[in-house]
């Protein structure tokens, strides 16, 4: 099986000449997941937006360092509090072969507007306006500081390619969930990479774009392979065998034998998304009173969770916002202290304790029954006694729709990579009408927090804005809003000579058209 | 004969109308399919949208009778996620499902005869034995732990076959993707099959093992002994003929479980069946998915009855199948 | 050709042991005799004897862990004692030719008689396929099966009984076999096809010259086919001789009592002689008349009094079975189980009814008993028509209503302790208190049917089948029943077991004044047991007449062809009869 990618590489070399110098390589892949569709606005998951990064381009992308990198769009600038200027590349073709333009920009931007998962994303925006084929204006209704976060989710999509009607007589540029559309099965994007074969759910075969514009990408990987392997035990040993040669996620039982295995490594990132629980204040009187809820937070002792059920892959957290994000404030670091706990509870007038219900998902997070039962435990000794109720993931969101519990759990991650979109979801004052709040199952309500990210979503001065936010997270940590529990990491394994450390991200979406295997 | 077949036919229907209808009433329990079809900021009244589209706010008995109209003219619904007719995307992962439990019968056949039969001839042999106590632990080990202790074993540490998938496949028959016709996919059954079979296999050793010792012992295996047949005949034609009546009737149906079983042998090797499908459809609450898994499992349950009802009548001919003339 | 080595078969000194973990079982302890060619050598006795170990022991066919423990088996001089594996298989069918008790079993369902014939004559003397078919209907031939082309391509359950012993007759012949070892090869047969099967025996051999061992325990076998007779008892060879000198003038005690218990054809007695030689039944009587068994409910007893003397009233009954099922009425196939059958039964009296297998008997007893329902006709119990009844108005009538059924292996819960079995049906009719008096009720049965009260503590299992049919008796005896039928309550036992069963259900008649219908395809049982006889066939009452007057002078046809079958042991021995002392009742 070894042998397989040497193999690999010696017909790439003898069949095809590839414009760039590096040995030509193949990439087999296994994640958990494959995309549901190869319509890039169907469903905002993290298997569409990696294979948005293979099939398309996004005009900038993130950077390792939490900074934007020019893709399409080789430069902007800010014309003022409401508008962005983008210079698209020049001489981009898609893989239809039509060229790339600003109309497509526009068309593709409509299109986000009308999808049900995108548009919360590009909501604060208005229209774009072209200025000629390489230049166009990105407007939104307010001044919005995170024109740019939203740009990275700007695949541009083939106009052209997608207009008329399929065999079915339906419009070639439809968008429906479930819908067997056209643009769910023929992509035409700019991205490195074509869809050359796909049985869902079994795999997908990404070919390398002869005419990818980057030039100057190292990339050497002229065919990827992505298989999702459900079961963790089963995907790993995948890796071990050499049967695929770069996996995600590993789960936290295996990272030391990956390690320790001489023909593989472990690439782990500290991640973003957020595992909290929320405190229900409308069904509990107690979690009204914000020294009970401090009383919580004392009690828990994140580290603990960190270090025994997670094994040290998360790191523990006492805000929203991981480190490198906007509203982040190094001061606000987890509290243990079962003593200041006991005594707030005392105050309170609760120093007998009282019952509560609680529910979290069995198959969701990373070990998320396992952490629900812990707290469980650690909520027992300041006489909080927990009837902890766990199901798989199907059953729970509904319940969690629901409020059935009186302490709910919650992992977020950030769409917009920004502290503010926590906030948005999970603290604001629930409001139906804007859809703010939507995650806030414990009813956390504070005027003033509303206000200031009102404020923030506004301020284009990020300087400013960073202390708008700050000022949010140093609230909700005060009024301990809901109990921040730890960011999951990410953890990557591959074999030795496929170089993933330089293409990996936070955002998980691997730019595995720079990736480069060695020889 | 036409007869039989008739009865069963509308015995099936039964069994799939009961079927469709308890998996149809289960499946508001199973969970809420928008949420694994859409993002995490989508607002809840695009979802309720959503669900109104999916005609899934209406009363039980009103999407049951949508159901039913529909699944008269063979649509049993569209899949969420495949965004295709439930029964092209089962009938899509069948060939798979059937290689591999064909796969794992071949290997049952091919060692729980001979090992039942050995067993049952040298019950005082150690290997015999050996067998047995095997056979009772391999009873007791669970599905996932042979296929991950199989795989650790062949996969990581000697390298020798592959730990996931179907490897290549060749299409015969116009539209059936198979493994069996080249090397890669051959070695991709290996494993999968021996997992899946470890489950029937100690049970079909016992139970050969304990029908031929009965053979053995009854009287026309005594009379063939006087009148002066070599052993081998006796053990091999006249004890096993009669041995495989009944391991044909709890066999039949033991390998028309194992289709279900292949859920948990699927899932552990990735292998693209229905079994791994329907685990996935419901981690997705892919609600016709679901239902029209469990209306075909039921049917092939019927089918693969019948079927051991005609090869039991073929062997036995004491058997006369209801209607078919004297 | 001298008697010390000219003999075709010589048994010397032969001793066969079971060894096991509790020590050594003798089976059969130095028992010498010989088979001349051409000759019919009977081995009789009772089960247990080692008649049918003999027999096994010659061609190494012993269940383990028998074996051989001394003496010789000579086979036209050569000793075969101790050959095992290949030496005695070519032996087997080749030279020795066996045939088994019960042809239903003998024959393998699963194969063609082509086949099972043609793989013996392979095996045994070679040559082609085809030489070994034409052989083969040959022998088919022989044995008097019509049709044997076809008959060679079916499988044994298309033949009848009769018809598969023929083949399994034609099996052991098949590899020209200078000895026949013939394992009770009738006991499983109807009356009018044992006749036949021992005449055929009787004839091939005679016509081949083929010796021949006829193991039974039937002293009418014995009269009819063979030369000479060896008597066996417990392992011992107690006697031989000729047929004829062994049946009129016994010189040992058991021969003498053995044959003294065949149920009488000639004279109707007032009991069953039993082979006193072995019994030792140990039991307390209890004064029945006194007694809670004695006593009927009188209520229920007033309320459904006897007409005329008349207890049970069968009118017009009609029962069919479908044989073939079938969408359309007209394809469906049925057997008339029950035939447009009426009789009456008088209270006090025995009521026989006697056929071969198939003729209904069995049925209509199951349809008084309640266990079938009749698709016409009435059930008359006491004036009332059982047949009406809902099963809750049955009750009481079921309780009256008694059955004996006829293996006593299969209608005895193997999970229930004998005393809990008698026990259930008390306590289902509330019959006693339960506790004390119905404990004490269940001891007194089981001293009454001669098991011993401390019986009741074991399990079926642990019982012979004599014994077992004890136990059903003393259960159908717990309900207090005025009727008890009797469903062919003796043919799986043995004849000294058969002539205790016997006598004691005639003693129980006479003490508690049972009603009894007593079915039976034994005619010497029925003419000694029934006062009235009914002769069925195929589902028909063909004649019901006074016992004695059916047996001196049969009207119907069929009666009088049964007759005939009938085995006469003319010249019996009455040695054994006058020697039966009157206070031999063993439950008076």
């Amino acid at each position: 099986m070894r042998s397989l990618i040497k193999k690999g590489i010696a017909t790439a070399v003898m069949t095809t000449s590839l414009a760039f110098g590096a040995q030509a390589a193949s990439l087999k892949v296994a994640y958990d997941a494959d995309p549901v569709s190869l319509d890039p606005h169907e469903q905002l998951s993290g298997a569409t937006l990696q294979m948005s990064h293979l099939v398309f381009d996004p005009l900038i992308r993130w950077n390792k360092d939490h900074s934007f990198e020019p893709r399409l769009a080789e430069k902007w600038q800010r014309v003022d509090d409401r508008k962005v200027r983008f210079h698209l590349r020049k001489g981009i073709k898609f893989h239809s072969g039509n060229p790339l333009t600003a109309k497509d920009v526009k068309w593709t931007f409509e299109r986000l507007k009308s999808s049900p998962d995108f548009k919360a994303v590009f909501e604060p925006f208005t229209y774009i306006e072209v200025l000629d084929d390489h230049t166009f204006l990105l407007v939104t209704k307010e001044a919005y500081p995170l024109t740019l976060n939203a740009a990275t989710y700007l695949f541009p999509m083939d106009s052209v390619y997608y207009s008329g009607k399929d065999e079915k007589g339906q419009p070639k540029d439809q968008l429906k969930k479930h819908g067997n559309t056209f643009a769910s099965r023929n992509p035409s994007g700019t991205g490195p990479y074509t869809v050359s074969y796909r049985q869902q759910g079994v795999k997908v075969e990404f070919r390398r774009n002869e005419n990818y514009w980057d030039k100057e990408s190292k990339g050497n990987v002229d065919m990827i392979t992505l298989t999702p392997i459900k079961e963790n035990p089963t995907r790993v040993a995948a890796l071990l065998s050499g049967d695929v040669d770069f996996i995600f996620p590993v789960p936290p039982t295996d990272h030391s034998r990956i390690e320790r295995n001489t023909a593989t490594d472990l690439v782990t990132l500290p991640g973003t998304r957020i595992i909290q629980l929320q405190l229900n204040q409308n069904r509990v009187e107690a979690f009204k009173d914000k020294r009970v809820r401090q009383a919580v937070a004392y009690a828990i002792n994140n580290e603990a969770i960190v270090k025994r059920i997670m094994r040290g892959f998360a790191t523990a957290a006492g805000q929203q916002g991981p480190e490198g994000y906007d509203g982040y404030v190094e001061d606000l670091a987890p509290r243990y202290d079962l003593k200041k706990a006991r005594q707030l509870m005392k105050e309170a007038g609760y120093e007998k304790g009282f019952r509560i219900s609680m529910i979290a998902p069995n198959n969701r997070y990373i070990n998320d029954e396992k952490i629900a039962q812990a707290v469980a435990g650690m909520l027992a000794k300041i006489n909080i006694k927990v009837d902890l109720k766990t199901m798989p993931k199907a059953q729970y969101w509904p319940e969690f729709d629901k409020r059935v519990a009186d302490i709910q759990m919650i992992g977020w991650h950030s769409d917009t990579e920004d502290s503010a979109n926590f906030t948005e979801y999970l603290a604001a004052c629930p409001d139906e009408e804007t859809g703010r709040g939507q995650y806030n199952s414990g009813g956390y309500c504070n005027p003033k927090v509303d206000k200031l990210l009102a404020d923030a979503n506004k301020e284009t001065n990020l300087l400013l804005r960073t202390k708008l936010l700050q000022e949010v997270e140093e609230i909700l940590y005060e009024d301990a809003a809901f109990i921040p529990l730890h960011w999951q990491n990410l953890a990557w394994g591959a074999k030795k000579e496929v170089n993933i450390a330089d293409v990996v991200n936070v955002m998980n979406f691997p730019y595995l058209g720079d990736l480069v295997i060695e020889e | 004969m036409l007869l039989f077949l008739a009865r069963r036919l509308i015995q099936g229907l039964l069994v799939m109308l009961v079927i469709s209808f308890i998996s149809f009433a289960i499946q508001d329990n199973l969970g809420d399919p928008l949420r694994e079809m859409v993002g995490q900021s989508v607002s809840e009244a695009e979802r309720q949208q959503l669900r109104d589209e999916l005609g899934l706010n209406d009363p039980f008995l009103v999407q049951y009778g949508r159901f039913m109209a529909k699944a008269v003219q063979g649509d049993l619904g569209t899949s969420y996620f495949f965004k295709e007719p439930a029964l092209d995307v089962i009938l899509g992962k069948l060939p798979a499902t059937l290689e591999l439990v064909f796969g794992a019968t071949l290997l049952i056949i091919v060692l729980s005869i001979p090992a039942g039969v050995y067993c049952a001839i040298h019950p005082q042999s150690w290997f015999s034995k050996a067998i047995l106590g095997w056979s009772i632990l391999g009873i007791s080990i669970p599905v996932f732990l042979t296929a991950i202790l199989l795989i650790y074993v062949f996969s990581i540490e000697l390298g020798w076959l592959p730990s996931y998938g179907r490897g290549e496949v060749d299409l015969i028959f116009g539209s059936w993707e198979s493994g069996f016709f080249n090397k890669d996919g051959l070695l991709h059954l290996v494993l999968p099959c021996i997992s899946l079979a470890s489950i029937m296999l100690p049970l079909f050793i016992r139970l050969i093992r304990s029908e031929m010792v009965e053979a053995l012992h009854t009287e026309y295996v005594k009379f063939a002994k006087a009148k002066g047949l070599k052993l081998t005949r006796i053990y091999y034609l006249h004890a096993l003929k009669n041995t495989m009546l009944p391991v044909i009737t709890v066999g039949g149906v033991q390998i028309g479980t194992m289709v279900a079983y292949t859920i948990l042998t699927e899932s552990v090797f990735q292998w693209p069946g229905m079994g791994f499908m329907f685990l996935e459809a419901v981690n997705r609450v892919d609600a016709p998915l679901i239902v029209a898994y469990l209306i075909v499992v039921g049917a092939i349950f019927v089918i693969v009855n019948t079927l051991v009802d005609l090869i039991y009548g073929l062997i036995n001919p004491t058997v006369r199948l209801a209607g078919k003339s004297a | 050709m001298s008697k010390a080595t000219g003999s075709l078969l010589e048994i010397r000194s032969l001793c066969i042991e079971f060894p096991s973990r509790h020590g050594v079982a003798t089976a059969v302890s130095n028992v010498s005799f010989s088979v001349e060619k051409g000759e019919i050598v009977g081995l009789v006795g009772e089960s247990g004897a080692g008649k049918s170990t003999i027999g096994n022991a010659v061609i190494d066919l012993l269940s383990p862990p028998g074996r051989v423990a001394s003496g010789d088996v000579l086979l036209e001089g050569e000793n075969i004692a101790n050959l095992h594996g290949e030496a005695i298989r070519r032996i087997r069918g080749r030279r020795i030719g066996f045939i088994f008790q019960d042809p239903m079993t003998s024959l393998n369902p699963l194969l063609t008689i082509e086949t099972q014939l043609v793989e013996t004559i392979l095996a045994t003397l070679g040559g082609t396929r085809e030489e070994a078919l034409n052989k083969s209907l040959e022998l088919m031939k022989s044995v008097g099966i019509p049709e044997p082309e076809l008959r060679l391509k079916q499988y044994p359950h298309q033949f009848s009984g009769g018809m598969r012993q023929r083949v399994v007759i034609a099996i052991a012949l098949a590899g020209d076999p200078e000895l026949i070892i013939a394992d009770e090869p009738t006991t499983a047969l109807d009356v009018s096809i044992q006749d036949q099967i021992l005449e055929l025996i009787r004839t091939l051999c005679r016509e081949r010259q083929v010796g021949c061992i006829l193991v039974t325990h039937d002293m009418g076998v014995i009269a009819n086919v063979t030369d000479r007779v060896a008597v066996m008892y417990k392992g011992n060879l107690v006697e031989m001789g000729s047929t004829q000198q062994i049946l009129e003038r016994p010189q040992h005690e058991y021969t003498r009592s053995l044959i003294s218990a065949v149920p009488r054809t000639d004279v109707k007695l007032k009991r069953f002689p039993r082979v006193e030689y072995i019994e030792q039944v140990q039991s307390r009587s209890i004064d029945v008349k006194n007694h809670w068994l004695g006593q009927q409910d009188e209520s229920f007893a007033a309320e459904h009094k006897a007409e005329n003397g008349i207890l049970l009233k069968v009118d017009d009954v009609n029962l069919r079975f479908q044989t073939q099922s079938a969408f359309l009425e007209k394809n469906r196939r049925y057997v008339k189980a029950s035939d447009h059958v009426s009789f009456e039964v008088r209270e006090g009296e025995t009521f026989g009814l006697v056929g071969e297998s198939g003729s209904g008997k069995s049925t209509i007893a199951r349809i008084i008993a309640g266990l079938y329902q009749p698709d016409s006709g009435s059930i008359n119990y006491a004036g009332t028509d059982l047949t009406r009844l809902s099963d809750k108005q049955r009750i009481p009538f079921r309780r009256q209503i008694q059955m004996v059924f006829q293996n006593p292996y299969s209608s005895l819960n193997p999970r229930m302790s004998v005393h809990d079995i008698i026990a259930e049906p008390i306590r289902f009719h509330s019959l006693a208190r339960p506790g004390r008096e119905t404990d004490g009720i269940v001891a007194d049965l089981l001293d009454h049917v001669g098991l011993g009260a401390a019986s009741g503590v074991k399990f079926p299992h642990e019982f012979s089948g004599g014994q077992r049919q004890r136990i059903s008796i003393a259960r159908a005896l717990a309900t207090r029943p005025r009727f008890l039928i009797c469903d062919e309550p003796t043919s799986a036992l043995d004849v000294s077991v058969q002539a205790q069963i016997l006598n004691l259900l005639k003693d129980l008649q006479d003490e508690l004044g049972l009603t009894m219908m007593f079915i039976s395809h034994d005619l010497p049982v029925i003419r000694q047991m029934c006062d009235r006889v009914g002769v069925m066939r195929y589902g028909k009452l063909v004649e019901v007449n006074e016992t004695e007057t059916l047996y001196a002078s049969p009207q119907h046809e069929y009666t009088r062809e049964l007759l005939s079958l009938m085995p006469h042991l003319d010249n019996l021995s009455r040695e054994g009869l006058e020697t039966e002392p009157e206070r031999e009742v063993a439950l008076a």
